[in-house]
């Protein structure tokens, strides 16, 4: 069952995180900034408090309360998790002047990450979209983890089984994601490690892909080599548990 | 010398077949991602025949075995006696309409053998024994609850799992309280806490956990645990399945020094043949007659000959001292084949049933490496579990281990300098 407070976490620092990557990565998307220079703080009553920055073409998504031009307040998560849907409206406390960007650019920015993450048609075919569409879903669905292990009833018991250190999921000559645990808490950083406690790869983007659309499960790919695990195996073992929980929060 | 190197591509296209029509192509603890086969290229995936201390894998591979089908091959796979003690039965009838003699005869062996027991009752495996001795701990008290190690294995049963796992709900675990292994006074805590509600105290005779060190008990431990159970009504369990018939075949509760309520018997029980037991102390035969408890199997024939003919042999040659003193030998071996390389090879638990580290890292890579090169090389070990050894291992079998083990120290040294300091 979801819950709407671990759900506003995951769409914030999860979803909404993506736009990182979608000016790193989206020519498109970067030219709809280019010569931004703001940040936008999001307050979420009862729930999450996060700024996401867009400075000098680049995107930054911080937790908790920052210098801000623009600041947007939700009556709830569940506020929160309407505006996200599109069903609702957030209540601009600071900024009014540059509402503008809000109304355009970054309701541009919005649609671009709805339109790589819920990919339609043929688009998948594609090359360049389906490295994207993955990539950030990859991002989306661990950052989203680390907030289910720390916020959610069940993901909770996993977070608290896993072993300290730094848990590596790779796609071989591709992005890293690495999710540090220290007791019971995990947090999401991009990239790689140098000596992780455990390591979990993809065999390739395509591989990735099958596994976080629920084409290919883990036991299937760790068997036949599509996936390989290494390490301290009981960060992995309480890890799986909790990324079955990721499509409750971003179905 | 250097040892050949062992490809399996008849095991890799069998599991492909596998994948499409079982869940996880090899389900259950024998799968490749259970038995943390890392990477699953340096391991088969499936075994041809077996022999003593052997098994052949679908290429024609030979190993030396130290995880024993994870205990069941206690004298040796294929043993003569056994098998064919249970052929005869087999010949006469195993699954009848009736149970055979056989049932009277191995309950009387077990009641002879086993210090503790009055009594004995069997099923298939060790998890219908410890779900067994659980409802007689239940029905004996009138309580629910009951005390496990945290990180102790007793099967798969819902009870046995947590609540994390998929399958698993709130009123499979509500009645499970968790101690941690060695702590008496965690135990205490809960007695207080939860004052008449709590039917059983249920352990291994020693942690032998995977993925850890495996610790004994310590000092005066079980005796302690044993009087808080009586000052309490609390049922002492031990769950046998693993050890059993590896430490003492009196039972591991002879071995450490106490006695329990209810001990669980499985993997050794038969040498390969599917069977397992709770045996009991007198005060406690009439709840387990009450409890109904039975299935299509469990009173099958042969089984049960190929049981009596196992426990038999395994008294005659003193099965486990034999044991301790081949895994004894194997594992001071070990030490000093890692040592060559510049490794730290720890070994804990009782040397039949062994578990070992390389402790230069904390993560098990180095281990893992290591088990690897020697499963390449027909040595099949596991980075995650305690070992098994069994009668039929010779001293060449210890030989050739330690060649190979030598061989894949080096490689593993090689391969990390980072790690040695280097």
């Amino acid at each position: 069952m979801s819950d709407s407070l671990v759900k506003a976490r995951c769409n914030l620092f999860a979803v909404l995180r993506g736009i990182e990557y979608l000016l790193e990565n989206d020519s498109e998307s970067a030219e709809m900034v280019k010569g931004t220079n703001l940040s936008i703080q999001f307050i979420v009553k009862n729930g999450p408090i996060g700024n996401l920055s867009i400075k000098n073409g680049k995107g930054e998504m911080l937790e908790g309360k920052h210098k801000s031009n623009i600041v947007l307040y939700f009556t709830s998560p569940d506020h929160f998790n309407r505006m996200i849907d599109g069903k609702a409206n957030p209540i601009p406390l600071k900024g009014f002047t540059k509402l503008g960007f809000l109304t355009g650019p970054f309701m541009k920015l919005a649609d671009k990450l709805n339109y790589y993450l819920r990919p339609e048609g043929d688009l998948l075919k594609n090359p360049d979209y389906f490295k994207i569409n993955t990539e950030m879903t990859a991002y989306a669905a661990f950052f989203a983890l680390a907030e289910i292990a720390n916020y959610d009833r069940m993901g909770k018991m996993s977070g608290k089984s896993m072993p300290d250190g730094i848990l590596q999921v790779k796609v071989e000559d591709g992005i890293g994601i690495q999710i540090k645990v220290s007791r019971g808490n995990l947090s999401c950083t991009k990239g790689d490690h140098k000596d992780p406690r455990a390591v979990l790869s993809f065999r390739n983007l395509d591989v990735a892909h099958q596994v976080l659309n629920g084409k290919l499960d883990t036991f299937t790919g760790l068997g036949n080599g599509k996936m390989s695990m290494k390490g301290f195996i009981p960060m992995l073992d309480n890890m799986n548990p909790i990324l079955d929980l990721v499509p409750v929060y971003l179905s | 010398m250097k040892n050949e190197i062992y490809t399996q591509e008849k095991s890799r296209e069998l599991f492909e077949r596998a994948l499409k029509v079982l869940p996880t192509g090899i389900p259950g603890h024998l799968g490749p991602v259970q038995s943390q086969f890392i990477p699953t290229s340096a391991y088969p995936l499936y075994a041809d025949r077996v022999k003593d201390s052997y098994f052949w894998d679908l290429d024609g591979n030979k190993y030396i075995d130290y995880m024993c089908a994870y205990g069941p091959n206690v004298l040796g796979y294929n043993n003569e006696i056994v098998d064919k003690a249970a052929r005869s039965q087999y010949e006469k009838g195993n699954c009848m309409a009736l149970p055979g003699k056989v049932q009277v005869e191995l309950a009387e062996l077990l009641v002879d053998t086993i210090e503790i027991a009055d009594w004995a009752l069997f099923m298939k495996n060790g998890g219908d024994a410890t779900s067994f001795a659980r409802m007689i701990a239940k029905a004996a008290t009138g309580r629910d609850k009951a005390i496990m190690v945290e990180g102790g294995y007793h099967g798969v049963a819902p009870w046995t799992q947590p609540l994390t796992h998929a399958g698993i709900t709130q009123a499979d675990v509500d009645n499970n309280l968790k101690v941690p292994w060695n702590d008496v006074e965690a135990v205490e805590r809960l007695i207080e806490k939860y004052p008449g509600q709590i039917a059983s105290f249920m352990a291994t005779p020693y942690d032998h956990r995977v993925f850890t060190d495996n610790q004994l008990p310590a000092d005066g431990y079980w005796q302690k645990i044993r009087k808080i159970c009586d000052d309490n009504g609390i049922i002492l369990i031990i769950d046998d399945v693993r050890c059993g018939f590896r430490l003492d075949i009196e039972g591991s509760a002879k071995y450490f020094g106490f006695k329990p309520d209810l001990a669980c018997y499985c993997k050794a029980l038969a040498n390969g043949y599917n069977m397992s037991a709770v045996v009991g102390v007198q005060s406690l035969k009439e709840s387990a007659s009450k409890i109904f408890y039975t299935g299509s199997y469990w009173s099958s024939a042969a089984p049960m000959a190929a049981a009596i003919a196992c426990i038999k042999e395994l008294k005659r040659i003193d099965g486990p001292k034999l044991m301790i003193k081949q895994g004894t030998k194997l594992t001071k071996g070990l030490i000093k084949a890692a040592s060559a390389s510049g490794l730290d090879l720890r070994i804990s638990g009782v040397p039949s049933m062994f578990y070992m580290r390389l402790t230069n890292d904390d993560s098990l890579m180095m281990q893992q490496e290591f088990c690897a090169e020697c499963a390449k090389r027909g040595v099949f070990f596991a980075s995650h579990h305690n070992h098994f050894i069994n009668c039929s291992l010779t001293d060449e079998d210890i030989e050739k281990t330690i060649s190979v083990a030598s061989e894949a120290f080096a490689i593993v040294a090689n391969n990390n300098p980072h790690r040695l300091g280097k």
